[in-house]
């Protein structure tokens, strides 16, 4: 730099001014022309009148005129090579100063012109419910407020009128709402929380705009009915991609400052400034748009005039489905596909999402396409086997904790307006708790299909279809070097079934256990000291009472420790209560109901009543028995409205008189003990839910399907909080069992790929 | 259990399924199957078709993979091999050289050799994956297989003539060649064995 070789060149000519004497001729000479060769701002050449004598920093030499003089210009020139860098330096400082203001205002542009169009989309989705509403039962909707206020919450539920300064309570209970109303229609939310991930990803940092974005309301009612929207917020997060990539496309020869989504800032800013071509439901729209506008300009140079109108154009039309879809006439835009929502198409979809996320930049142009899932159905996913992991589940594992990353999107971090999960972070801390793998258990031969844990160390038995029971200690844990999850090995096995053991139940303290298997025998085993060497000699003691009474395989076993008491269910029909003392295990009592309710796959004890035992079956009843009287109490409706479903496992809330269901029909079902009707009812898989548990706190709820996921339920809002892929398909089947365990935070999984997993 | 919709098949033994309807599916040929435990449900249901058929349950489908194929009969003959421990715990009796099933050597010798064959076949170090099998863990099938003919060799009794489990397994180390015929001491099967290896080709 100029003013770096000019502050050498004053450096050496002040070095080179000290060492000579005072007052020779030849030294001002040399000091000049050292100094002249500097092409600097100041006059450091001018040093040639000066005289030779160095400054007052010299020490005792006389003073002269030409030294001081020589002495001044010389600190002069440093102080103006000083004083250019500093203003070099301010400039570029207040160069990039400018750039960051300008990015940053470009990014609140375009999450305000997103958030605009959200409103149109909610108030286009308002009137078409208030038409459909119409239509159906030839009354008007009670809309509440119809005025284009700007967060017109469903108006089914309660409405409010929310202020441009939006308060967090609100957002938060009209979220509840629409949670809820997804749940009804099928979205679990992990789906919804991979939708709001990717929209906060596309909406960016900053949200102090006025009006800012409101919870994500494009969700519908699930309200049945040909053209019903459904799953509003992919909806909303695809047209808003769709839109990105369009503009994206239609702008290679624009100059881009910053990705993509800069450039839809000047078309949509320019959105109200036209007119006419809007239909009447969107006049109030653009009132609303009025007032959110923010005054600022983007750097993004103008773009001309046909390219705006052909993009406004294009957003309008996209809202043209909405009036349209529901009367079948076709929208102005042909690329709007039907509702009949193709699964395949959605599917398709969803794995160009996933690209689009990972690449803002992608210009591929995907064919714009909106369709519309089916109302009510669960996602499709195409089963491939074993590793059928679509995008779905990447995507969702991205929210369990899997590996999928978003890239560079995955680190924009969100303030807490726009974060759907806040309301979570109210319910009980322990709840925020995402489980990972950490054991695998790996023994069995055969599928498991049975899990205990032990009731205070960390120890577990299996049970499983190859005849034995094993029991781990996974403090004695093994690190193998290539797995992130340890292995650990049984330190005992227990041998006396013949066939596959279906079931086992912990006794009390943990000291005994019992197992039913596939001989309908029903065993009970002392558990041996979980120190033991898993070496030791054999201790026929170990295997301490056989019970025999049932006719054929015992499918299930429960334990209640303050009665005492062990309940079976066997595929002859029967539940059986037994006293499985030491002394000399009985069968107390035989409930035969194979006539009235057919098999029965599943017991639980009634954690409120300890002398009730509540049964499911095969027909999809489910029943509450009465020990003392030694009779049915009541029915449960847990068959649902569409007939029989098998339920493969019933659940006794540790606290509330409630019974949980686990259908055939991917439902989970929530019964009222004292009323016997169904609380609240899911679909919480992609294929039969298998199994169930409460941990021991009545916070989640876990839940395993034959679909390879697992996931946690939380019992306050019955929404999904974890999903986690686990175990491989043997045949048709995968997860046979689940648990919780009674005093730590370890949950297992028991699959038909002979392991077992545990999770902390 | 069979469902009654379209033509999907659901191969499951599902909660309440009676021992007589257990695996009451139409078998699959091994192409059709789609899990990476296939060579397990095919080889299971062989043994449930013809538990006698031996040829049939060791013969391997068309291109499958040598050393999974002699994995997942192992692990197979240790499951079946459970039953006969089994068998033979309730069956011990007393005799001159133990006084208590505690004391019997033969349950020790069986439990112990089944624990330590599960250990074996089931670690990661030497099996990690039940699709590929490394060859260094292959060469570790034989000290399995000699542990486990053992096992026979301590005990022999009808249970054998429900299953075959052991004419099985003999032609099964006799295929691969995992032991060599001096070791085979089992009696009942010797000139079987004779007569087998000179018909055997080299697997």
């Amino acid at each position: 730099m100029m003013e770096e070789r000019a502050a050498a060149a004053v450096a050496s000519a002040a070095s080179s001014c000290r060492p000579l004497g005072s007052g020779t001729a030849p030294t001002p000479t040399a000091a000049a022309p050292a100094s002249s060769p500097a092409p600097g701002p100041g006059p450091v050449g001018k040093g040639g009148g000066g005289g030779g004598s160095p400054g007052p920093t010299a020490g005792p030499e006389p003073l002269s005129l030409p030294g001081i003089l020589h002495f001044i210009q010389h600190e002069w020139a440093r102080f103006e090579a000083e004083k250019a860098r500093w203003e070099a330096e301010r400039a570029e400082l207040q160069a990039q100063v400018a750039f960051l203001q300008g990015e940053r205002k470009g990014q609140e542009n375009l999450k305000t012109d997103l958030v605009r169009r959200i409103k149109m989309l909610e108030y286009a989705l308002k009137q078409e419910r208030a038409k459909y509403h119409k239509l159906k039962f030839g009354t008007d909707l009670n809309q509440g407020e119809k005025k284009a206020d700007l967060s017109e919450q469903v108006s089914n539920g309660p409405v409010e009128s929310v202020t441009l300064e939006n308060s967090p309570l609100v957002w938060k209970e009209g979220r509840q709402l629409l949670r809820q109303y997804l749940e009804e229609v099928g979205y679990t939310d992990t789906i919804l929380d991979m939708r709001s991930k990717r929209v906060r990803s596309l909406l960016g940092r900053s949200l102090e705009l006025n009006g800012a974005a409101e919870p994500i309301e494009g969700a519908p009612r699930a309200a049945p009915g040909p053209g019903a929207l459904s799953g509003g917020e992919s909806l909303l997060v695809k047209q808003i991609e769709e839109q990105i990539k369009r503009n994206a496309a239609g702008k290679d020869g624009k100059e881009r400052l910053s990705g993509s989504v800069l450039e839809q800032i000047p078309f949509l800013q320019n959105c109200e400034d036209e007119d006419s071509d809007e239909d009447d439901e969107l006049d109030s729209v653009q009132h609303k748009k009025q007032r959110v506008r923010l005054p600022s300009k983007a750097l993004v140079p103008e773009m001309e005039d046909e390219d705006e109108e052909d993009d406004s154009e294009d957003a309008i039309n996209e809202f043209d489905f909405l009036g349209s879809g529901e009367d079948g006439e076709g929208s102005p835009d042909s690329r709007r596909c039907a509702a009949e929502g193709n699964p395949h198409e959605l599917e398709s979809r969803r794995v160009k999402l996933q690209g689009i996320l990972a690449d803002l930049r992608d210009v591929d142009g995907l064919p714009p396409k909106v369709t519309i899932p089916p109302p009510g159905t669960p996602q499709p996913r195409p089963h491939e086997g074993s590793f059928g992991f679509s995008s779905d589940v990447f995507i969702m594992d991205t929210i369990g904790g899997g590996e999928v990353s978003l890239g560079d999107l995955a680190d924009l971090t969100v303030t807490n307006d726009n974060d759907l999960s806040c309301d979570l972070s109210d319910s009980k801390d322990a709840f925020k708790k995402t489980w990972n793998p950490k054991f695998t258990l790996r023994s069995h031969y055969d599928g498991i299909r049975s899990l205990a844990f032990h009731h205070s160390h960390s120890a577990l038995l299996t049970a499983s279809e190859d005849g034995t029971l094993k029991l781990w200690n996974l403090q004695k844990a093994v690190t193998a070097k290539k797995n992130a999850a340890l292995d650990v090995e049984p330190i005992h096995a227990f041998r006396a079934h013949r066939g596959p053991v279906l079931a086992v139940a912990m006794g009390s303290n943990s000291e005994y256990c019992y197992s039913g298997g596939a001989d309908a025998r029903i065993h009970s085993w002392k558990i041996p000291d979980l120190n033991m060497d898993p070496y030791d000699g054999y201790d026929p003691s170990v295997l301490s009472h056989v019970l025999e009474g049932h006719g054929d395989a015992v499918w299930g076993l429960a334990f209640s420790p303050t009665s005492q008491r062990l309940a079976s269910c066997s595929a002859d029909g029967t539940v059986r209560i037994w006293d499985p003392s030491s002394s000399g295990p009985s069968c107390l009592c035989t409930f035969p109901m194979a006539g009235e309710h057919g098999i029965p796959t599943s017991v639980a004890f009634t954690s409120t009543e300890p002398a009730h035992v509540v049964a499911s079956f095969r027909s999809g009843d489910t029943v509450l028995y009465d020990l003392e009287a030694g009779s049915a109490l009541l029915t449960l409706e847990s068959r649902g409205s569409s007939g029989l479903t098998q339920i493969n496992q019933v659940v006794s809330h540790p606290n509330q008189p409630l019974t949980i269901t686990a259908h055939d029909d991917r439902g989970i079902r929530f019964l009222d003990n004292r009323t016997g009707k169904s609380v609240h009812s899911m679909v919480a898989h992609l294929d039969a839910v298998t199994c169930l548990a409460v941990d021991p706190n009545g916070v989640f709820l876990m839940s395993g399907s034959h679909d390879c996921s697992l996931r946690l339920w939380s019992l306050d809002n019955k929404t999904c909080v974890q999903e986690i892929t686990a175990h491989r398909k043997k045949h048709e089947e995968a997860i046979h069992a689940v648990a919780c365990h009674p005093s730590k935070a370890l949950i297992a999984s028991a699959g038909a790929d002979a392991l077992a997993k545990v999770f902390v | 259990m069979v469902m009654a919709e379209g033509a999907a098949v659901l191969r499951r033994n599902r909660p309440g399924t009676k021992v007589q309807d257990f695996y009451n599916w139409p078998d699959e040929s091994f192409d059709e199957m789609d899990s990476t435990l296939a060579v397990q449900q095919y080889i299971q249901q062989n043994i449930r078709a013809d538990c006698c058929n031996t040829d049939k349950i060791l013969e391997p489908p068309e291109g499958q993979e040598e050393g999974v194929w002699k994995y997942e009969h192992l692990r197979q003959f240790c499951l079946e091999l459970n039953g006969l421990a089994v068998k033979f715990q309730r069956e011990c009796h007393p005799d001159t050289s133990h006084k208590t099933p505690k004391e019997c050597p033969a349950i020790h010798y069986t439990r112990h050799t089944l624990d330590g064959a599960a250990c074996l076949l089931n670690s990661n170090k030497h099996f990690l994956s039940r699709v590929s099998i490394k060859e260094s863990s292959v060469a570790k099938l034989g000290s399995v297989c000699h542990r486990i003919y053992r096992i026979f060799s301590h005990i022999f009794d009808e249970y054998e003539n429900e299953t075959f489990l052991c004419h099985r397994f003999t032609k099964f180390v006799m295929k691969y060649n995992l032991m060599s015929k001096d070791n085979l001491i089992v009696p009942i099967l010797g000139e079987e064995v004779q007569n087998s290896v000179s018909g055997e080709s080299e697997a």
